[in-house]
């Protein structure tokens, strides 16, 4: 059984980059599932690079498609393992925007993701989706370190 | 020039320069590597004069094979522009896509030529050619507006993305025949483009089934043959290469365009090799103290297009009742594109059409029009679907905001 906070719990969100930070969240939120029979949706995000140039628009979005869809085959194998509910998708925009309105629209009761350590410059320049997904989410959120 | 190595070795680590801060701030390759292109020559030009026998004129982005090279970039790279189009949006919105696209042309392109004309004193030359480059819309920042919010599979966002498409169409066939004399030459090159696009639909697919899929990448080969040829042929007769590449692209949409790995074959040639050069040396043509010697002029032409661009578009769209909170994304039609805009303002300075002072600010507003949106919607970052709304205002959000996908056919 998972601790008393975590009661209620039903359909947990993760935010998937393929990154290690993202990796080690999704671990988390696998195994968090697991106890609590909860849902698991896996979300990734390809950002367009900005502004979007045509060519290198498609492109961006083709190799993101790929790049995603392979990662999930290994998932939903380990969530068939643990008989964990697994619904993942793929979609493209600000990842923190995208991030929150799948919690919004699939109602849920967590969003499990990675902190990435970026310079202060990058921090400046781009922001944190971490920060902005804690500020704007209408649900607890989780930062896996 | 005397070490040609040398120099391709400066230019492709300008390149890769340029990619690696595109993938630290997640911007375009392309913007990257035009402000690269700027800042290189600024300080080779500057500091670095004489030192390796090249650097007498900067970047040298004038020698031969450069010139070749970005001039093939910029054909590749409009041909796959046109070759996106999805042709079956045109079967049911084609009305709807022209009235909006020509309006998206022709308000700025009008405007722009007028303010540069009246306002900056140029000359009617290089305010035409200032309209021509300011009229551009980038397909692939809406597109990617519509994709992030659903719109792609809605009517609206159907009707817009091949009003985009018109669009960028007008400023092609402008870029191709304003700026050269109508003679037996443009007849020629007209007619026998009529005949190519019409005959390339059918050739192509039949000739790629029957000798394509081999190493030999003659599929490659066969596209850039009629890409050079029918460049050949548009600068014989005073017009621009990429006016027919835009068109072969738009024509083989339907058929080369849905082949991805063929696609994904031309794109690695292209951003492996080729545009680097397109827009690397599209930016070293920039002149710094130019542009902050004359900081507003930058300012009046951005405000040009931003206003021509909103006055032009929102009637035309309110023709066809899309209402609502579809202004905010109709407007996203004033994102210049940075591959026709940099291509129009390039064509006139190569052409004497324009000066290096006039280049730096088209392309600088050209810049400006694509980087400020993005650069407001980071600063004041807040999730879309949670902004307030009035309740008068709900209804409409509601028909937008929630996409329905388009009846197929």
């Amino acid at each position: 059984m998972g601790s008393p906070v975590f009661v209620g719990i039903q359909r947990i969100l993760v935010a998937f980059d393929a990154s290690p930070h993202a990796e080690h969240a999704l671990d988390v939120a696998l195994a968090m599932a697991g106890d609590m029979k909860a849902k698991l949706f896996v979300i990734s995000v390809i950002r367009p690079p900005e502004p979007a140039e045509s060519a290198e628009f498609h492109a961006v979005l083709e190799d993101g498609q790929e790049r995603y869809e392979k990662c999930f085959v290994p998932l939903r194998e380990r969530a068939k393992q643990k008989d964990i509910e697994l619904e993942t998708d793929i979609v493209l925009g600000h990842p923190a925007e995208q991030i929150i309105h799948k919690a919004d629209t699939i109602q849920a009761s967590l969003i499990v993701m990675g902190k990435r350590s970026h310079t202060i410059l990058h921090r400046w320049m781009l922001g944190s989706n971490s920060e902005r997904v804690l500020r704007y989410a209408h649900c607890p959120v989780m930062i896996v370190h | 020039m005397t070490n040609t190595w040398a120099l391709c070795a400066l230019w492709v680590g300008l390149a890769l320069a340029a990619t690696l801060l595109a993938i630290w701030f997640k911007i375009s390759t392309a913007l990257s590597e035009i402000v690269v292109g700027t800042v290189a020559q600024l300080v080779i030009g500057v500091f670095l004069t004489g030192l390796f026998g090249f650097a007498q004129g900067g970047l040298a982005g004038n020698t031969q094979w450069i010139t070749f090279l970005a001039g093939t970039g910029a054909i590749v790279l409009t041909f796959l522009a046109g070759a996106e189009l999805d042709p079956t949006i045109f079967k049911t919105k084609w009305r709807e896509a022209s009235i909006i696209g020509l309006a998206g042309f022709f308000g700025p392109f009008l405007g722009c030529t007028a303010i540069a004309h009246y306002v900056l004193h140029w000359a009617m030359m290089p305010s035409w050619l200032c309209g021509v480059a300011l009229s551009t819309t980038s397909v692939a920042v809406v597109y990617a507006v519509m994709l992030e919010l659903g719109f792609n599979v809605t009517e609206y966002g159907k009707a817009i993305l091949a009003a985009c498409f018109i669009n960028d169409l007008g400023t092609v066939i402008a870029l191709g025949l304003i700026f050269s004399p109508f003679t037996i030459k443009t007849l020629i090159f007209v007619v026998v483009s009529i005949v190519v696009f019409i005959v390339l639909p059918f050739l192509t697919p039949r000739f790629f089934k029957k000798y394509g899929g081999r190493v030999s990448e003659l599929e490659a080969k066969y596209l850039l043959f009629f890409l050079f040829a029918m460049g050949g042929l548009a600068v014989w007769a005073g017009s621009e290469a990429v006016l027919p590449a835009y068109m072969i692209g738009m024509v083989l949409a339907g058929t080369v365009g849905k082949d991805h790995s063929l696609i994904r074959r031309l794109r690695t040639l292209t951003f492996g090799l080729l545009t680097p050069f397109y827009f690397i040396r599209a930016g070293s043509f920039v002149s710094v103290p130019a542009l902050m010697a004359a900081p507003v002029t930058l300012l009046v032409l951005f405000g040009a297009k931003s206003l021509f661009k909103a006055v032009a578009v929102y009637p035309a769209v309110r023709i066809h009742k899309y209402d609502g909170k579809a202004g905010a994304y109709y407007t996203l039609m004033m994102s210049t594109g940075l591959t026709f805009g940099t291509i129009s303002a390039l064509f006139g300075l190569n052409h004497q059409i324009i000066t290096q002072a006039q280049y730096s600010y088209i392309v600088g507003t050209v810049i400006a029009s694509a980087v400020i949106p993005t650069m407001i919607a980071n600063s004041f970052f807040l999730p879309h679907h949670l902004l307030p709304h009035h309740q008068a205002g709900k209804k409409a959000e509601k028909e937008v905001m929630r996409p329905v996908p388009a009846e197929e056919g």
